[in-house]
């Protein structure tokens, strides 16, 4: 990698990170979704093809990494930005199951690093609440943007930026020194493989602690699994029956109880 | 009454609301969490509604204490204690009132917010997306691109819908809305269609392969030839014609049970899903589906 596309990766993973200067609707939930991520590190690389790739089976393996705040499992756009430049930058010429194999490796990595770098965040924002309450007690409106922005960005662009440039660096300086992609044995692409499929389930698992409630509810959950396994239809058909059966349901439901109201 | 009514200029309710929309987490942490994101959203009201440093000073305390939200449906919030510091700048609310509506705000916005938005609509619409990207090769940045223009777009428009819906009705607005029901079928409608697109991406997605097999040469009666490589029996196939991705399925709901019930942590999970993952490989070479 170029010094230029380093710096712009970097910067990525900062835009993309939780509590960026963009928000976190523009930031977190858009640019730090490894479909968006991959389609970006593709462009800054020239290949969005084989970035697309990359892309795809990452945003599969973490589709239920949707919340920031409470549990946040592992930084999502340290994950993706520096899963999808490893492969490409290791994964010249490999075949796609391979690529993805690397990708997984490198995401494992930038996550870690990005779930230290979280917590260091945490932890520093911590002392701005004095800050922001000496303002306060002034009455200093006009002020308050200096802990809420410009400190904390300050804090946020530094735990980012800065470790992603050293690993991104890191990992050029290693392409050049070996050609690593062969020397990684068969079974390890094999494993990460499948380790890939499995995490899905993890996405999975969060998304259904949020959503299932009442334990009937299971059975709606597998009639979209058995819509997909018997019926075989394609995502888009069940997101569709889906919107379907929850549009039936609302209104449904409405009027039987406006006619309730017009009884009594 | 002598005075004039204070009101907040829509100019202000656009600068705060675009206030909160960019910077709500900036400053995160474990103290106050939001607080500080949320006082400086106030702060272009309150110096609007107040006249007095001691006035504002009250106000920005009592803006920037522990808030927490899932900030894009949270917006509402914003908007309710715009609309209450309006009628505290009118003397016809208290600051008491304020507090504890704002505390009472957080458990019901973020559990909309993290179900219905977060935990449903970004999926669906990934999904989308990501089947837009998968059908054709050539074309594969276009899922990314649609995300990137409808789902920001989207949740802004939303955001803003509830900030001013927030401001104009108030907490006897939200009130009136939970209580005749209509917020608990909307709930119930968005969670039928979360669960029926996560049962899918769960059929569509997560594998899960038992890799045993058992291969011999058999001997053909009734031609008198030798078969070789026959496989005689293959778990995959076999689980598979009882019910297709049973082990899949019985992971998923696995994970959701260790995460859910049992409060194990993401990173914990992982570290399971390895070993399995490693398992599953060494088997597969003891049997020689994989080479």
């Amino acid at each position: 990698m170029t010094t230029l596309q380093i710096i712009l990766i970097a910067l990525f993973i900062y835009l993309g990170s939780i509590g960026s200067i963009v928000g976190n609707t523009i930031g977190w939930y858009t640019l730090g979704r490894p479909l968006v991520a991959a389609f970006i590190v593709g462009l800054i690389m020239q290949d969005v093809q084989s970035a697309m790739i990359v892309g795809i089976a990452l945003q599969i393996m973490y589709m239920g990494n949707v919340t920031p705040g409470g549990a946040v499992a592992w930084d999502l756009s340290y994950a993706t930005y520096i899963g999808t430049a490893g492969a490409l930058v290791f994964g010249k010429g490999l075949d796609s199951t391979e690529l993805i194999g690397m990708a997984v490796i490198f995401a494992g990595i930038g996550g870690l690093v990005g779930q230290l770098m979280w917590n260091v965040s945490y932890a520093l924002n911590l002392p701005l609440n004095r800050i922001a309450q000496k303002y306060a007690a002034q009455g200093e409106t006009r002020k308050m943007w200096i802990p809420n922005v410009a400190l904390a960005q300050t804090i946020g662009f530094l735990c980012r930026v800065v470790p992603a440039l050293i690993v991104l660096t890191s990992m050029t300086a290693a392409s050049q020194q070996a050609d690593f992609a062969s020397l990684i044995p068969g079974w390890v692409t094999t494993a990460l493989g499948i380790f890939g499929g499995m995490m899905a389930a993890l996405g999975m698992g969060i998304i259904l602690s949020f959503l299932w409630k009442k334990q009937y509810q299971i059975v709606i959950f597998l009639a979209g699994f058995i819509l997909v396994t018997y019926f075989e239809l394609s995502m888009m058909a069940v997101a569709v029956i889906g919107v379907i059966i929850a549009v039936l349901y609302f209104y449904g439901f409405s009027n039987t109880e406006n006619r309730e109201g017009i009884k009594s | 009454m002598s005075e004039v009514t204070k009101k907040i200029s829509p100019k202000t309710l656009k600068k705060s609301f675009l206030t909160w929309f960019f910077f709500n987490g900036c400053s995160q942490q474990a103290e106050s969490m939001l607080g500080m994101a949320f006082g400086h959203a106030m702060s272009p009201v309150i110096d609007e509604l107040y006249d007095t440093k001691e006035e504002k000073a009250e106000a920005l305390q009592r803006n920037i204490t522990l808030f927490n939200t899932e900030a894009q449906v949270g917006s509402i919030c914003n908007g309710i204690v715009c609309g209450l510091e309006e009628s505290k700048a009118n003397k016809q609310c208290t600051s008491e009132v304020i507090d504890s509506v704002k505390v009472a705000l957080i458990g019901p916005t973020s559990a909309i917010g993290d179900s219905l938005w977060v935990a449903t609509i970004i999926p669906i619409l990934l999904t989308i997306c990501m089947s837009i990207s998968q059908a054709n090769q050539a074309i594969s940045w276009m899922g990314a691109v649609l995300y990137m223009i409808v789902y920001p777009i989207g949740t802004f428009l939303l955001s803003w819908w509830l900030f001013r819906l927030g401001y104009r009705s108030g907490l006897t607005g939200m009130q009136s809305m939970m209580s005749s029901g209509r917020l608990d079928q909307l709930t119930n409608a968005m969670t039928i269609l979360g669960l029926i697109v996560t049962g899918a991406l769960t059929a569509s997605y997560v594998s899960f392969p038992l890799p045993i097999q058992i291969v011999k040469d058999v001997f053909d009666a009734s031609t008198g030839e030798i078969l070789e490589g026959v496989v005689l029996f293959n778990a995959d196939d076999m689980l598979n014609g009882i019910f297709p991705h049973l082990l899949p399925l019985l992971l998923t709901l696995g994970v959701y049970y260790l995460y859910a019930k049992k409060k194990w942590s993401p990173l914990k999970l992982m570290g399971v899903i390895l070993v399995l993952a490693l398992a599953v490989t060494g088997i597969g070479y003891l049997f020689g589906v994989y080479t």
